[in-house]
């Protein structure tokens, strides 16, 4: 009965996305809507879609899952994840969309002129997003190999099958729509069960065992130490404003001022989202049974409802849950299949719109097949690594070319290669260790406290060394980054 | 008839090739005026303190998270201060900390606007 419930559910989903792709398709006529919306959405829209967009796999299911596993320490993640929008909106929003780039490639090019810079920003890009979709990609086996007994690979082709389908339909229009919509869909299908769940809980018959059990299984301090705990807040604060999906999204709002607006509101929206699985993950560690495998921590969400009611509620309200899922997983891959298959169409399809969608196809088969070959690791701690990954190599090149004249395109292409050979060579070094609990350990497991830094020296130094070659026209370009737009006089 | 000569010309004629300059590559050419350079003196007040406002709210932040960590690692006895029968660390991560980034967000956005319509109404 699950089984039909659920299915059920993820066909409306999936319908409801492609339905809405078709609305857009009717509104996006010329090349300029199909790769940035015209540049015509409304901050509440888009900062709808960018909350809709952001809250992946790792979010709605892995945040519940790392606090079942690691108890307080698992907290830190919806945190990083919010204040890493507060690092975007304070340094990246404003001037990111008056530069007038479109992708990371673009800035790149804009601010140095440089077709070496330009090709290894893409490259980082292409990779970011891969890493960053193949988690999806696990996070939809695993969900629908929970809730129904299909075989693993069923869950990833129904995402690429949908993402393909919607995102070579209507290009970004269409996904503005598709993301704000399940943002919404998220949300609702978070807040339904774990208010029907506390409902059942706080009368309950056992109140007394287990709030007993309330304060002792949540009295420990959490599995990671400090030093690890400092790291991911570095790698989430900072790896989020060089997230190649988030940082196309500020194209699509009209002035700098709406840039900086839209990232208020999501804000907003995503302290009132992590509200929800931090919630659920509470319950998850009161309610696990005892002899389920950690390993499925990440089930939590999807679990929960079957321990706590029986019979058709635990059906339905699992049901809820594999729906909100897939919008986690849909919204987000096609996001990152947008950015994608932008950086691949622009660098090998001189930017037609033929060209990006054909990059598309190739941008959903490639991570399918990655995952396909993969087995799943905890969805926030990999995704938390792909943090790393950008606050150690995108991150200096947007924060240095933002704010600093001096940055030479041969400085930040030095702090990028740093970055992504430290941070990538650590963490794959601490995937082939044992797990231990030495310092050395922990340095390579969670590298972006000093991979961050390390990239931004390489960066300043070489930069000075090569200080003849900061661009000649660097003071117009910082000024068409930070001054404002005439239109926001008037108001 | 008078057409033909004309057409006879085109064909000689190289086919005519568009132009165009990088959108940047007139920058490069101008000559640095006294208006120019006070006008980027303004465009540089601006940028900096646009820069010392986010490094201090970020820091504020960072201050704040860092704080937070190394007041848990080093006096994990406040587990044992409860609300709800829930220890106060969780309330503290859970959910106090969302408003605290919400409102960093709103006085940045306040005082960011402010600088920019100061900017404004310096330059021309």
């Amino acid at each position: 009965m699950m089984a039909v419930f659920s299915l059920l559910t993820l066909l409306v989903v999936c319908l409801a996305t492609v339905l809405v792709a078709v609305h857009g398709l009717r509104l996006s006529r010329t090349t300029s809507d199909f790769y940035v919306a015209s540049r015509t959405v409304r901050p509440w829209w888009n900062a709808s879609a960018i909350g809709g967009e952001y809250l992946s796999a790792a979010s709605f299911l892995g945040v519940a899952g790392l606090i079942v596993v690691s108890g307080q320490s698992g907290l830190w993640f919806p945190i990083g994840y919010t204040a890493g929008y507060l690092m975007l909106l304070l340094f990246v929003a404003a001037p990111l969309r008056r530069s007038q780039a479109y992708t990371l490639p673009d800035f790149a090019q804009i601010r140095f002129a440089s077709l070496p810079l330009r090709k290894l920003t893409t490259y980082l890009v292409v990779l970011i997003c891969l890493l960053y979709i193949v988690p999806q990609m696990h996070g939809a086996a695993l969900t629908l190999s929970i809730a129904t007994g299909l075989p693993g690979w069923v869950g990833p082709l129904i995402v690429a099958a949908v993402v393909c389908l919607t995102v070579v339909s209507g290009g970004m229009r269409s996904v503005t729509f598709v993301q704000a919509f399940q943002y919404w869909l998220k949300l609702a299908a978070l807040v339904i069960p774990t208010v029907l769940l506390l409902v059942r809980i706080i009368p309950g018959n056992d109140p007394g065992m287990r709030v007993q059990q309330l304060s002792e299984r949540m009295g420990d301090g959490g599995s990671l130490g400090l030093y690890e705990t400092i790291s991911i807040i570095i790698a989430l604060l900072f790896g989020t404003l060089g997230l190649p999906h988030v940082l196309v999204r500020f194209y699509t709002n009209p002035t700098g001022q709406a840039a900086r607006s839209t990232t208020v509101i999501v804000l907003g929206l995503l302290s009132i989202f992590y509200i929800w699985p931090v919630a659920l993950g509470v319950l998850g560690r009161l309610y696990t049974p005892e002899h389920h495998a950690p390993g499925n921590a990440d089930a939590t969400v999807l679990l929960l409802p079957q321990w706590i009611f029986d019979g058709w509620a635990a059906d339905v309200l699992t049901a809820v849950v594999v729906g909100g899922a897939f919008a986690a997983f849909l919204s987000t891959t096609s996001g990152l299949v947008v950015s994608l298959a932008g950086a691949v169409s622009q660098e090998f399809f001189a930017g037609t719109v033929r060209g990006f969608r054909i990059s598309t196809v190739i941008a959903t088969v490639a991570p399918l097949l990655v995952a396909a070959l993969t087995s799943s690791l905890a969805l926030a701690g990999a995704i938390g690594n792909v943090f790393a990954f950008t606050a150690s190599t995108i991150c200096p090149l947007l924060l240095l070319g933002i704010w600093w004249r001096q940055l030479t395109s041969i400085g930040a292409m030095a702090g990028m290669l740093t970055g992504a050979v430290s941070c990538a060579l650590a963490l794959l070094v601490s995937g082939l260790l044992a797990e231990s609990e030495s310092v050395l350990a922990a340095l390579l497991r969670q590298p972006a406290a000093w991979s961050v830094p390390l990239a931004f020296v390489v960066t300043v130094l070489v930069s000075l060394t090569t200080a003849k070659r900061v661009p000649r026209n660097v003071d117009r370009i910082l000024e068409r980054l930070h001054v404002p737009e005439r239109s926001t006089l008037s108001d | 008839m008078s057409q033909d000569p004309d057409v006879h010309f085109a064909a000689q004629r190289p086919a005519r090739v568009r132009v165009q300059a990088p959108a940047d590559a007139a920058v490069d050419l101008q000559v640095p005026s006294a208006e120019h350079s006070a006008e980027n003196f303004y465009v540089r007040q601006l940028i900096r303190s646009q820069l010392r406002l986010a490094v201090s709210v970020a820091s504020g932040i960072i201050v704040l998270l860092v704080g937070i960590t190394v007041l848990l690692s080093y006096w994990p006895q406040i587990s044992q201060i409860t609300l709800a029968r829930i220890p106060l660390p969780w309330w503290i991560l859970g959910l106090g900390v969302y408003p605290l980034i919400l409102i960093a967000g709103v006085l940045y956005n306040i005082s960011a606007v402010r600088n920019e319509k100061r900017y404004r109404s310096i330059a021309r």
